[in-house]
């Protein structure tokens, strides 16, 4: 019998649409009439969304980029 | 170090020069041949426009620290300037990278205390021994909450946050998995484990954090 164990331990598997149609199928069954499961699914694929963001920052400023610059000169001139 | 060949280089970590047409248009590892074979400064500058960002962003992510962050990034580039024709193509050049950054990484955090992780989550879990979820999901349940909250500039600090207290060995899987988006055979070979290995890490960060902001998510709108 499928559980809610058996969900989070293919949570990965089923977003990567990596199941085999059996699992996919008990799988789905499972979510659609456990209210746990089905937040659990939803909120998974939510943070999912949110941590991709951090990808967004932080980036190099123009600063870092100027004192790479800078270090790169004083190994031609360390004086 | 020979001047004429660092001269170039600054040229392009700078951005000087205008870019040879058709550089972007090539592959990470063709870019490195021209730069290895010709010295041709358009082809280094295209790899720091393509790596910077991410290579700091890694940087960040090992040693928690902006400074000692930046002297990593310069360092991974210095070297990849220099050391450019030791890459060998047996993995693809951002593998490489990468690697090369966590060197520099652990170079760095050598003389730093050890900050110990206060978490451990190798088990880690949310449902009982009879395989039944646990922490009220349905009832934190914030997947539907308004995007203005769930990608707030303080949810992602929470976040970063949650993230920088992982063990590193986690913290980094998901760092190159799901921020920066390699897949799990890139993060393996970067990292130099199996894939199972990135996989089993992954899945149990994944579960620790959704039940970490499920908490933030749910004490913040009490």
């Amino acid at each position: 019998m499928f559980m809610c164990k058996d969900v989070v331990e293919n949570i990965m598997d089923y977003i990567d649409k990596e199941l085999d149609m059996e699992t996919l199928r008990e799988l789905e069954k499972h979510t659609g009439e456990c209210p746990e499961c089905k937040a659990f699914v939803d909120t998974y694929r939510r943070m999912l969304d949110v941590t991709g963001k951090l990808k967004e920052r932080p980036s190099v400023t123009p600063e870092i980029r100027n004192r790479l610059k800078t270090l790169l000169k004083s190994k031609i001139d360390p004086c | 170090m020979d001047s004429g060949f660092l001269r170039k280089l600054i040229n392009s970590v700078t951005g000087r020069r205008g870019k040879p047409g058709g550089l972007e248009k090539l592959t990470d590892e063709e870019l490195l041949k021209i730069y290895v074979e010709s010295g041709q400064e358009g082809a280094f500058e295209e790899l720091v426009g393509r790596y910077a960002d991410k290579v700091y962003r890694l940087a960040l992510r090992m040693v928690r620290d902006p400074e000692k962050a930046e002297d990593v990034f310069q360092e991974t580039f210095t070297a990849l300037a220099t050391k450019s024709h030791t890459f060998r193509g047996k993995s693809k050049f951002s593998s490489w990278l990468y690697r090369i950054t966590l060197n520099m990484a652990y170079m760095q955090l050598r003389n730093v205390k050890k900050l110990r992780s206060t978490v451990s989550i190798d088990e880690y879990a949310p449902y009982d021994e009879n395989g039944t979820l646990m922490g009220k999901i349905m009832h934190k349940d914030w997947s539907r909450m308004p995007d203005r909250v769930i990608y707030s500039k303080e949810a992602l600090s929470v976040i970063n946050k949650i993230v920088n207290e992982l063990p590193e060995s986690h913290r980094i899987v998901f760092h190159l998995r799901d921020v920066e988006g390699m897949t799990n055979k890139e993060t393996a070979d970067v990292l130099d484990i199996s894939v199972p290995a990135v996989k089993s890490r992954l899945h149990r960060t994944r579960l620790y954090l959704r039940d970490k902001l499920s908490d933030y998510f749910y004490e913040r709108e009490r």
